[in-house]
């Protein structure tokens, strides 16, 4: 059996954190999105998997190339949609395949469960069913897949992975897959719906936070770096080559810190945080709930919570992220999200920054003693 | 300069030796071949890339051979000339790499007494050598032809019925595999990465005989013990993966790159060594020359010590007075000029650093002491990623000298150059691949800059392209400059951003376009120029990388526009071990 992956999306909803990488390559618990798929693979004896990349398709391909698996890679030219990027794969199929968004979290006992099908789709049930292909069933048959209605008739949405047989590739005439199912099903092909157990999504930014807890619960632990003695850890920590821990600084896991980091000393580190390589966390700093990715620095006495930081965020001392509640318009749609902070990649504030329920652009700068709320280009400079 | 590999052991050995070539192409690909010992010497030989001929080869039995390919010194590309070389009775086959300066005299010599050339390569002469002495016992055979022979060689020899390879170097690069009942050899430890991690690195004058699973190296007819090293190189960086071009790979491979060679640091005693200098000299060729005027330009104003550059090549012709430390930068650790001037810096006394890539190398057991960089292996023609790194050892060198003035500027340079990897320089492109000529102008340390980005676009997409200092464009190519022929400028913030906006509008006058690479948000230089290419405003340091990586992007994708091969561009080959 074969498989597909899919990652040639940039993730647009996810902006600004897509800025360098697809969202397939966003990491969580230090670890890109579209790894955990592949291991869900690899777990189920699929090991013929091909990867369309598109958008950044450098940062895929060098990271694929690392991996040990044999991986294809195909690239589709430009981000037209699904179905387009599975006909981009179409010359490297010869056999039953899965197909497999590379940016969704998927257990490796759901794959179990569809690979044993042909024609068939994976479907879970999520709270928020408008922001997915809602799906309508009988009896274990899908009978209609409405594409991010208004109002959803049921709860019941596609997660975007299917199993298909070789002439799926025949009734994809427009340039997404639920048309071609759709297609399918009129022509009165049967298309089986199997529950997933374990499937994520992150749609926002603020949805890796819960993503990168659920990815946490599943690290090795294991201690690399150099940790000094009066270190305290509890739970699951994992840290990694290079990085220095420093006196009385108090982790407790899950928390998975990167290579090459400098943390402490008195730095707290509560649950659910991933911190990447090379980042700085200076003295009297507390973290909490946050991922943190690579060459981050935020500055002493700092209180970060509920936030995501995106690659070489330079925060000087006394940060805050304070997580509230407001109105926040995305991709034209209005939500109200609690969460403390989404930085772009490059964002530098200066002393005495409070985010407040922000999302900053790459590249914002921000003046001496701020509150930041609500959304900031990329670019800005706040003075 | 041409590469060779030899495997005996277990496996198939065709196999094997066709993908150690595969690995090697970049020191030279105009022809192939290789011989095995089946149930006789079966070689097989071609013009070409080894990716057009391997099929030919798959017939070939026996589990010990070796393979050669070639970029062609004495004789032209053919199949004839392509190695392995066989005696008369083609019962012994010889790979070479190097130069025999006196192979016109044995070949003489030879031919007096009988024996009949096929090709016109210098190597054959070391077959029929070796028939002349062989009576069964080929290391016996060997050990009689090198002293005959004056040069520098690698040789792998293999002979009809027996399971051996006697291998030999001096004065070109050799490296022995280790693996399970299993050996390799090879010019360069690339080959040997996808079998084994432990690899001996011979020593001139050294030669090995090899069977399956045992080798013995003896040096002055001595048997002589040589440590076994673990290389952490990893085969998948050796492997394209899904990139178009091993170029593209290696320059999105540079943030990592260059943070890996900044935080690997110096060591105390090279530390000891650049601290003591009171004058620094230092040798290279080709992009290496570049990084080192690059240096030159950073140093003697930052550190206020003299800094002299010689070139590789021309360095023996006139030999200057030498004092203080000399440093030699190398990618490949290989390259004869430098280490020819290298030698000679040794002679008089002075101390010797060398800059290099590869592990082992050649230039590494010359200088006293050495400063790796952290590349890992560069398998496209024209350097990128080791261009980089270069920079990162050679600006840690100044930042030493500083006493850590540029510690924050170099630790957070790897952020800038992924930034630049994102930028789009279709337009500029376009403009290139319709030229037939380009200048690169810059001042400072940009002007260097200018000339390696003119070096990149000419090795790989053939367009003419010349490195200018801006103030000297004035003083003749100003006559070349048309509407057809764009300039590219490098003009950032600093003491020389003044004349550099004047230069470019002096350039517009004469009509021809402008391509210029300055700070982003500089709105004034891009409302005078025809196309801007904005690099982050950031440290001095961190500039001179940055614009070098939009100057590599362009030329890659001008060659790709034009539909050049980028990892094998005519002519060239990566790593020069000929003078």
């Amino acid at each position: 059996m074969q498989a597909v992956i899919l990652a040639a999306g940039e993730g647009s909803r996810l902006r600004p954190l897509t800025r360098s990488k697809p969202k397939a390559m966003l990491p969580v618990a230090n670890r890109p999105i579209i790894e955990y798929v592949i291991d869900a693979l690899l777990e189920n004896g699929i090991r013929d998997i091909v990867v369309v990349v598109g958008y950044r398709k450098e940062e895929v391909i060098r990271h694929l190339n690392r991996l040990d698996a044999p991986i294809q890679i195909v690239v589709q030219e430009r981000q037209l949609g699904t179905a387009d990027a599975l006909r981009a794969a179409e010359s490297e199929i010869t056999d039953d395949f899965l197909v497999l968004p590379g940016d969704n979290y998927i257990d490796a006992g759901s794959i179990a469960r569809i690979k044993e099908e042909r024609n068939a789709m994976l479907v879970a049930e999520h709270q928020n069913p408008s922001n997915f292909g809602v799906v309508v069933i009988k009896n274990g048959i899908v009978r209609e897949i409405v594409e991010k209605p208004e109002d959803a008739p049921t709860f019941t949405v596609s997660t975007g992975i299917y199993s298909f047989t070789l002439d799926v590739f025949s009734y994809l005439q427009t340039n997404e897959i639920p048309d071609a199912i759709a297609a399918m099903i009129a022509s009165g092909r049967r298309i089986r719906a199997i529950p997933a157990d374990d499937w994520q999504d992150a749609v926002y930014p603020w949805d890796l936070l819960k993503l990168n807890s659920r990815m946490l619960r599943g690290i090795k632990p294991g201690i690399a770096g150099e940790v000094d003695a009066s270190v305290i850890r509890r739970g699951a920590v994992r840290i990694g080559t290079g990085t220095t821990i420093g006196p009385n600084t108090v982790i407790y896991g899950p928390v998975t810190i990167g290579s090459n980091c400098n943390i402490g000393p008195n730095t707290v580190i509560m649950p659910d945080v991933s911190i990447g390589d090379r980042v700085v966390l200076e003295p009297f700093t507390y973290v909490a709930d946050s991922l943190i990715m690579s060459d981050v620095t935020v500055g002493s006495h700092s209180r970060i919570v509920s936030a995501v930081f995106g690659q070489g965020c330079i925060l000087a001392d006394h940060t805050t992220t304070y997580p509230s509640a407001s109105l926040i318009e995305v991709g034209d749609r209005i939500q109200r999200e609690e969460f403390g902070a989404v930085l772009g990649e490059g964002v530098r504030a200066a002393p005495f920054t409070t985010f407040k329920n922000c999302i900053a652009g790459n590249g914002v700068t921000i003046g001496k003693g701020k509150t930041v709320i609500g959304i900031i280009e990329d670019g800005t400079r706040v003075m | 300069m041409c590469g060779i590999v030899g495997y005996i052991g277990r496996r198939e050995a065709t196999p094997v030796l066709i993908q150690g070539l595969k690995r090697l192409e970049y020191r030279g690909y105009d022809s192939f071949g290789i011989a095995t010992v089946g149930s006789a010497i079966e070689i097989y030989k071609k013009t070409g890339r080894i990716s057009d001929g391997e099929a030919g080869a798959a017939g070939l039995a026996g589990s010990t051979g070796i393979g050669h390919t070639r970029w062609a010194t004495h004789g032209e590309p053919s199949d004839l000339n392509a190695h392995p070389h066989t005696d008369c009775s083609g019962r012994i086959a010889v790979v070479h790499n190097g130069v025999i300066e006196n192979y016109a005299e044995l070949k003489r010599q030879l031919e007096g007494r009988g024996h009949t050339f096929r090709s016109e390569t210098d190597t054959e002469v070391i077959a029929h050598l070796i028939e002349e002495h062989y009576g069964g016992d080929l290391l016996a055979a060997v050990n009689a032809t090198l002293p005959l022979l004056r040069g520098s060689y690698a040789v792998l020899v293999i002979a009809e019925d027996t399971q051996q390879i006697v291998a030999a170097r001096d004065a070109s690069p050799l490296v022995l595999g280790i693996g399970d009942a299993e050996v390799f050899a090879a010019s360069d430890m690339t080959p040997l990465l996808e079998y084994t991690e432990r690899v001996i690195f011979l020593e001139d004058g050294d030669v090995a005989d090899l069977a399956p699973g045992r080798y013995t190296i003896y040096h002055d007819g001595l048997a002589v013990e040589r440590p076994i090293e673990l290389i952490n190189w990893c085969v998948e960086d050796t492997r394209k993966g899904g990139f178009a071009h091993y170029m593209l790979k290696e320059i999105y491979e540079q943030p990592q790159s260059f943070y890996e060679t900044i935080r690997a640091g110096i060591d105390e005693r090279v530390q000891r060594m650049v601290m003591e200098a009171d004058e620094i000299t230092l040798v290279a060729c080709g992009t290496s020359y570049h990084t080192a005027l690059i240096f030159k330009y950073l140093a003697e104003p930052l550190c206020g010590i003299p800094v002299r550059v010689e070139m590789g090549s021309e360095f023996k012709y006139f030999t200057p007075p030498l004092r203080g430390l000399v440093i030699a930068v190398s990618q490949s650790g290989e390259t004869a000029d430098t280490i020819a001037a290298l030698k000679m810096a040794k002679a008089r006394n002075c101390p010797t650093l060398a800059i290099t890539n590869m592990q082992g190398s050649t230039v590494t057991r010359v200088a006293d002491e050495t400063l790796l960089m952290r590349a890992g292996p560069e398998i496209g023609v024209a350097a990128t990623k080791s261009y980089t790194a270069q920079l990162a050892a050679l600006m840690q060198i100044v930042n030493l000298r500083c006493e850590g003035a540029f510690d924050d500027a170099l630790s957070h340079a790897h952020l800038a150059i992924g930034d630049v990897l994102l930028q789009d320089v279709h337009e500029a492109v376009a403009l290139c691949a319709k030229a037939e000529h380009v200048f690169f102008v810059g001042r400072g340390p940009f002007y260097p800059v200018s000339m390696e980005g003119a070096l990149k676009m000419k090795e790989i997409s053939y367009v003419h392209a010349e490195g200018y200092a801006a103030g000297e464009l004035k003083h003749g190519p100003f006559a070349l400059l048309t509407p057809e022929t764009p300039v590219v400028a490098v003009c950032t913030p600093g003491p020389t951003y003044g004349v550099m906006a004047s230069n470019i509008k002096e350039m517009k006058a004469r009509k021809a376009p402008v391509i210029a690479l300055g700070v982003a948000g500089d709105t004034e230089l891009a409302e005078i120029v025809d196309i801007f290419i904005p690099i982050p405003n950031t440290h001095l340091l961190v500039q001179v990388l940055t614009a070098s990586v939009v100057l590599q992007l362009l030329a890659y994708h001008t060659a790709c526009a034009l539909q050049r091969d980028v990892d094998k561009p005519r002519n060239l080959a990566k790593s020069v071990t000929v003078e």
